[in-house]
């Protein structure tokens, strides 16, 4: 039982360590901040920014020229100052993820880069939910064929009938 | 016979399987959340096709090998391969059902519905029921030939559910994607398809490793209660 429970030991630790790094990705790359959070902190680093594109904010200029738009939240407003490709997803009324960094003397947030889909961060997670039962499954499996050899010998089964 | 040698052949690298899974899964898994990019229209949620899609095949294998396993239960009668088959439908219901639900939570914000009378989906339902049925079948007789019996002939009655399946997406206009690997081609970015490609193989290699581990189970529970049984027979006397 004890070379069982070590295998185990090494399935969880490599488990938790993908997981680890997954998570650290997922906060590098994927996560995003409320526009409120935003305000309050005003981080002059790039931050990705979760909001809506208030309906009549958008100002395309031309070709090759900034975009500029208003991104909402729940209860605050931000201008958007964005030069980059015009990506096909930035509508009026669209939520999008914004990546820039608020300019405090423009008092605006200034972006290159537009994330065109919400993160759904849950279907990372989708991964644990969906892994732990199927890993119990087999735990569960190993471990009742270890204690039924355990058993087995202690009940004599391999003692012929004439010897019993 | 033929089947037996191979099963034994087969036991004999058991922990190589284990092994081999865990490798493919743990590569796979590390490539699947942090390597690989996200999709240009899904976005994060591309990455349980890591998970979704290899449950899926895997469980379509599995009742193939039940399948197999029963036509052969009635033609041998040999109880090895009754107790292959009845580790079988158990692995393949937790497959079918980790399809399932990975395809429910990809669904929602792909969707926005959690759940849908799709073809695929539903026929997929009716073999996660099939599954469900079949086990139900074999705590219900205390006749354990009979038992393999009618559970047999109910896993070769459910086997029409398995082309359906797998047609589905080509036979009908559906909901669900059609096939992205074919004969017909490989529709997937080259970063994407070596995590899918390595958890296919870690989940196949896992469905042998459980399939090994839970007929030794199955079999070892007969042979302590057939113990059980003789000593208290003795006891008795």
């Amino acid at each position: 039982m004890k070379r069982f429970y070590l295998r185990w030991g090494g399935v969880l630790v490599i488990g938790v360590i993908i997981c680890l790094f997954g998570l650290a990705r997922y906060q590098r790359e994927v996560s995003h901040i409320p526009i409120e959070k935003f305000l309050d902190e005003k981080p002059t680093r790039a931050v990705r920014v979760l909001g809506m594109v208030v309906g009549g904010s958008l100002n395309r200029g031309g070709a090759g020229e900034p975009i500029q738009f208003t991104l909402s939240g729940t209860g605050a407003q931000v201008p958007v100052y964005y030069q980059g490709e015009d990506p096909e997803n930035l509508r009026e009324l669209k939520k999008l993820v914004i990546y820039g960094r608020w300019n405090p003397e423009e008092q605006r947030i200034e972006s290159e880069t537009i994330l065109g889909v919400p993160n759904y961060g849950f279907v990372s997670w989708a991964y644990l939910v969906t892994l732990i039962p199927m890993t119990l499954f087999l735990f569960n499996m190993e471990r009742k064929v270890a204690l039924l050899y355990i058993m087995i010998k202690e009940e004599k089964v391999y003692q012929s009938e004439e010897s019993a | 016979m033929i089947l037996n040698r191979f099963i034994r052949w087969l036991g004999r690298y058991e922990g190589w399987f284990g092994g081999g899974a865990a490798l493919c899964i743990g590569i796979g898994l590390y490539m699947g959340l942090v390597t690989s990019p996200p999709d240009y229209y899904q976005g994060e949620v591309v990455r349980i096709m890591y998970v979704h899609v290899p449950s899926a095949k895997t469980s379509l294998f599995a009742y193939l090998v039940l399948f197999i396993g029963s036509i052969w239960y009635l033609w041998k009668r040999d109880p090895v391969i009754d107790n292959m088959c009845h580790a079988t439908a158990g692995i393949a219901l937790f497959y079918v059902g980790t399809a399932l639900l990975t395809g429910s939570i990809w669904a929602k914000p792909t969707w926005n519905t959690w759940w849908t009378w799709d073809p695929r989906l539903t026929s997929f339902a009716i073999l996660f029921l099939t599954l469900v049925g079949y086990l139900m079948l074999r705590t219900f007789l205390d006749d354990k030939e009979k038992e393999a019996t009618f559970a047999a002939i109910l896993a070769i009655i459910g086997f029409i559910d398995l082309p359906i399946v797998y047609f589905s997406v080509e036979w009908w206009r559906t909901l669900h994607q059609p096939m992205s690997m074919s004969v017909r081609g490989i529709s997937f970015a080259p970063e994407m398809l070596t995590p899918l490609i390595l958890m296919s193989i870690g989940s196949s290699l896992l469905f042998s490793y459980m399939l090994m581990v839970r007929t030794q189970m199955l079999y070892l529970e007969r042979l302590l209660e057939a113990k059980q049984g003789r000593l208290l027979s003795e006891t008795r006397l």
